[in-house]
């Protein structure tokens, strides 16, 4: 089970907004190779997983991918403080803008909502480990 | 130390918690680095008890220390500027 710690893993402090800023960032809280993907994939695949120190990683990397989420989020809600109308009509932030408002949502920048197909759990601990190599990355 | 000041300090404590957790996972026989975690354990314990004795802002639900008062929803909230 999970507890929450009020205060964020690395401390955020935007000086000025900037919606056009954000409607990029938000591909980091949602979209295909962002924080919400990253902390399902890993605290996903560890219920198969048959090696106790294995499950292990997975269990705290993807808690960090969660505190991560809540880092990006801080950031996202700070560029999109006192915005001014023509602020956001003249950016890429008015499409967001006209479902969301200035709340925070997990999604792409491309506007498609965050979506766990980008995220392979097969119950083969060696797939999804491939599949986190993948999604890191680390595979060049 | 300010509470500001302490709540700096716990990040960067937390935060080579988390990296020496990590590492232990993988490397679960690593007598030096179960030893550098004991030794951040004991900072961050002795850290937490300065906050909570100074009346900083409780970090879990589990520390609101007053008995006249539930400041666990109290602001500002992490993401909140004047948190950082």
């Amino acid at each position: 089970m999970w507890i929450y710690e009020k205060k964020l893993q690395f401390p955020v402090k935007i000086k000025n907004p900037n919606p056009r800023l954000a409607s990029a960032i938000i591909s980091q809280l949602g979209g295909p190779d962002g924080e919400m993907g990253a902390s399902m994939r890993y605290l996903h695949q560890r219920y198969s997983c048959p090696y106790d120190k294995v499950t292990g990683i997975l269990t705290d990397v993807g808690t960090e991918e969660l505190a991560h989420l809540e880092m990006v989020a801080a950031i996202l809600y700070q560029l999109t403080r006192n915005l001014t109308p023509e602020e956001i009509e003249n950016s890429p932030f008015a499409a967001y803008f006209v479902d969301h408002t200035t709340g925070v949502y997990p999604v792409a920048a491309s506007g498609v909502p965050f979506d766990m197909k980008y995220v392979g759990v097969k119950g083969d601990i060696l797939t999804d480990l491939n599949e986190d190599l993948a999604a890191d990355a680390a595979i060049p | 130390m300010s509470c500001r000041d302490a709540m700096r300090k716990l990040q960067k404590i937390d935060f080579s918690i988390v990296e020496t957790v990590l590492y232990l996972d993988a490397y679960p026989h690593c007598r030096q680095a179960l030893n550098h975690y004991h030794a951040l354990i004991e900072e961050q314990k002795r850290l937490k008890e300065s906050m909570q004795k100074a009346g900083c802002a409780p970090v879990c639900a589990t520390e609101n220390m007053s008995q006249t008062e539930w400041q666990w929803t109290d602001g500002p909230w992490p993401w909140h500027p004047e948190a950082n």
